[in-house]
């Protein structure tokens, strides 16, 4: 069986290409549709224009959900990538039954159902006052996060040798500078690449964002999840576009730092 | 303390800490509203188990969850394998085609869907001009499309657990018991198939607990007669007020996530199974 015969090869091949194409080019049905001319959705437009775009720029309540998408964003990451960081190079120091206990604890975020992990923030969010504000929503999103900043970190240390580390204590530096001038330059594609992912993780999010979302602090996919449901019409697709054009710059840049650090990609 | 354990503290502390306050505590607290009926504590359960409706919504976010994994088994397959066969620029490709969804938000992606699958839409007509039906099908706010939405975002989560089993197949192994005059199908049911099941097993078990908890793909794309209990959980919420009923909805779906896991991660180490991403 090291080969295939022909006849299975063939259809191997073209099955994995059939849903490779299934994967991939449904995605991009929104890109034709965004340059629509007319007033509704039509696959594929008759005519084209970039009407929809001034559209989706002039109207303020489209603009402003793009930046507090990047605002919470932003923020979720500051936090996710900070807290993540430390964690990862922690987790190193401890062994055995604890490790594999924090370890969990700090992947629970990805097991636990998003809905739930959502029901659950938006209750207590509403209790302190944090329902409605970005704040509110970034720190659901960092902690929707923090799992992958931690993996990637975590990862990226695996390259860290602690002989490095006690050449350096051997040498007279203290924790802070072994930090800044041994470590840190070792794991920062890590760190950057869990950024890179702590970002896009909160720029996609939908579902704690439309729970913790208030009138004046919808993020993108809030504006998009709320357009879906009452008026379907191409400015939709050109913020979806808007989406898809920011993960691809992401993910060129997810690849690059990869390609340094070896880390497996997404 | 020593020194070595006040730092190792600070490093872990702080993520613990926020882990704590915003994930632990907002999640217990979420529960323990599940016991809070006046009607007793458990109260809340029987409604959710003797309500006919609640029951069939139950039973068709089981069926969809089944259905998805069986289907996305089958699909993942044919890439899977030709993933571990590929080398060079064209291994790339297929897997950046594979990796590439990932980064897409799941709301873009439904959205896409829905314009493929509408009434009027490019998939209906191309089935009428072929003359495959005569008139145009309803593939959305259906089961249908909540199948097909859900498909295209979770397959990815199978493929790659499938194409790591795969890859590490020794070929000698195959080699060797073609030489020993099994068959083709012999082969790949005794050698070949055993050792894809730690693969497939964590895919499927992935794929099945995402599927339960999906909350975008079947709300936008499912209609009010395909009811996942994702949709009900907010519906309580939103809705009717309802926190003891939601929060009960939830403590039931988390439960059977973490019995699923509990007994796969018998089979196979879930870390590896996580990490395969």
């Amino acid at each position: 069986m090291n080969r295939l015969p022909l006849p299975l090869r063939v259809s191997a091949n073209a099955g994995a290409s059939l849903v490779l194409a299934f994967l991939v080019l449904p995605i991009l049905a929104v890109v034709p549709a965004s340059f629509n001319k007319a007033s509704f959705i039509y696959l594929p437009p008759r005519a084209w224009s970039g009407v929809w775009y001034e559209r989706f720029l002039a109207d303020p309540e489209w603009r402003t959900s793009l930046i507090n998408s990047v605002e919470v964003a932003t923020l979720a990451t500051v936090i996710a990538v900070t807290l993540g960081t430390l964690a990862a190079i922690g987790l190193r120091r401890i062994d055995g039954r604890w490790r594999t206990l924090v370890t969990g604890l700090f992947l629970a975020p990805m097991i636990v159902p998003v809905i739930v992990t959502a029901v659950a923030l938006y209750r207590s969010a509403l209790d302190v006052g944090l329902s409605g504000t970005i704040l509110g929503m970034s720190l659901g999103h960092a902690i929707l996060a923090l799992p992958f900043v931690v993996i990637n970190v975590g990862i990226a240390l695996r390259a860290v040798d602690d002989n490095w580390l006690r050449a350096a204590a051997g040498l007279g530096a203290g924790p802070w500078r072994i930090f800044r001038d041994v470590t840190l330059p070792n794991i920062t594609p890590g760190i950057v690449g869990g950024a890179i992912f702590a970002f896009i993780t909160s720029f996609d999010e939908v579902i704690i964002a439309v729970f913790m979302a208030g009138y004046a602090s919808k993020t993108l996919p809030v504006k998009i999840w709320e357009s879906i449901r009452l008026e379907f019409t191409p400015v939709i697709a050109v913020a979806a576009t808007v989406m898809i054009a920011l993960a691809i710059v992401l993910f060129a840049l997810a690849q690059i730092f990869s390609r340094k650090t070896g880390s497996p990609s997404r | 303390m020593s020194r070595r354990h006040v730092e190792t503290a600070c490093l872990l502390g702080p993520a613990l800490v926020v882990l704590a306050l915003l994930f632990v505590v907002p999640l217990a607290r979420l529960f323990s509203l599940a016991f809070t009926d006046p009607a007793g504590p458990f109260a809340t359960f029987g409604v959710l188990a003797e309500s006919a409706v609640y029951r069939q919504v139950m039973w068709n976010t089981f069926v969809v969850a089944v259905i998805v994994t069986a289907l996305c088994v089958l699909l993942a397959w044919p890439v899977a394998y030709v993933l571990s066969r590929l080398e060079g620029v064209w291994f790339g490709l297929a897997l950046y085609g594979v990796l590439f969804p990932f980064w897409i938000s799941v709301l873009v992606r439904t959205f896409s869907w829905m314009l493929l699958l509408e009434r009027n839409g490019p998939i209906n007509r191309l089935l009428m001009a072929t003359g495959i039906t005569e008139a145009s099908l309803a593939l959305l706010f259906n089961n249908v499309g909540v199948l097909v939405g859900m498909i295209h975002v979770l397959l990815p989560y199978m493929i790659l657990p499938l194409y790591g089993a795969m890859v590490r197949i020794d070929r000698r192994l195959l080699l060797a018991s073609d030489g020993l005059g099994a068959s083709l199908a012999d082969t790949f049911r005794r050698i070949y198939l055993p050792l894809c099941v730690p693969g497939l097993a964590g895919g499927a078990t992935f794929v099945f607990l995402l599927s339960l908890g999906f909350f975008i793909t079947p709300a936008l794309l499912g209609g009010s007669n395909a009811i996942t209990l994702s949709m009900l959980i907010a519906s309580f919420v939103n809705d009717r007020l309802a926190w003891s009923l939601a929060a009960a909805g939830s403590l039931a779906l988390l439960a059977i996530v973490l019995v699923l896991m509990a007994l796969t991660a018998r089979l196979l180490p879930i870390e590896r199974g996580l990490f395969a991403r």
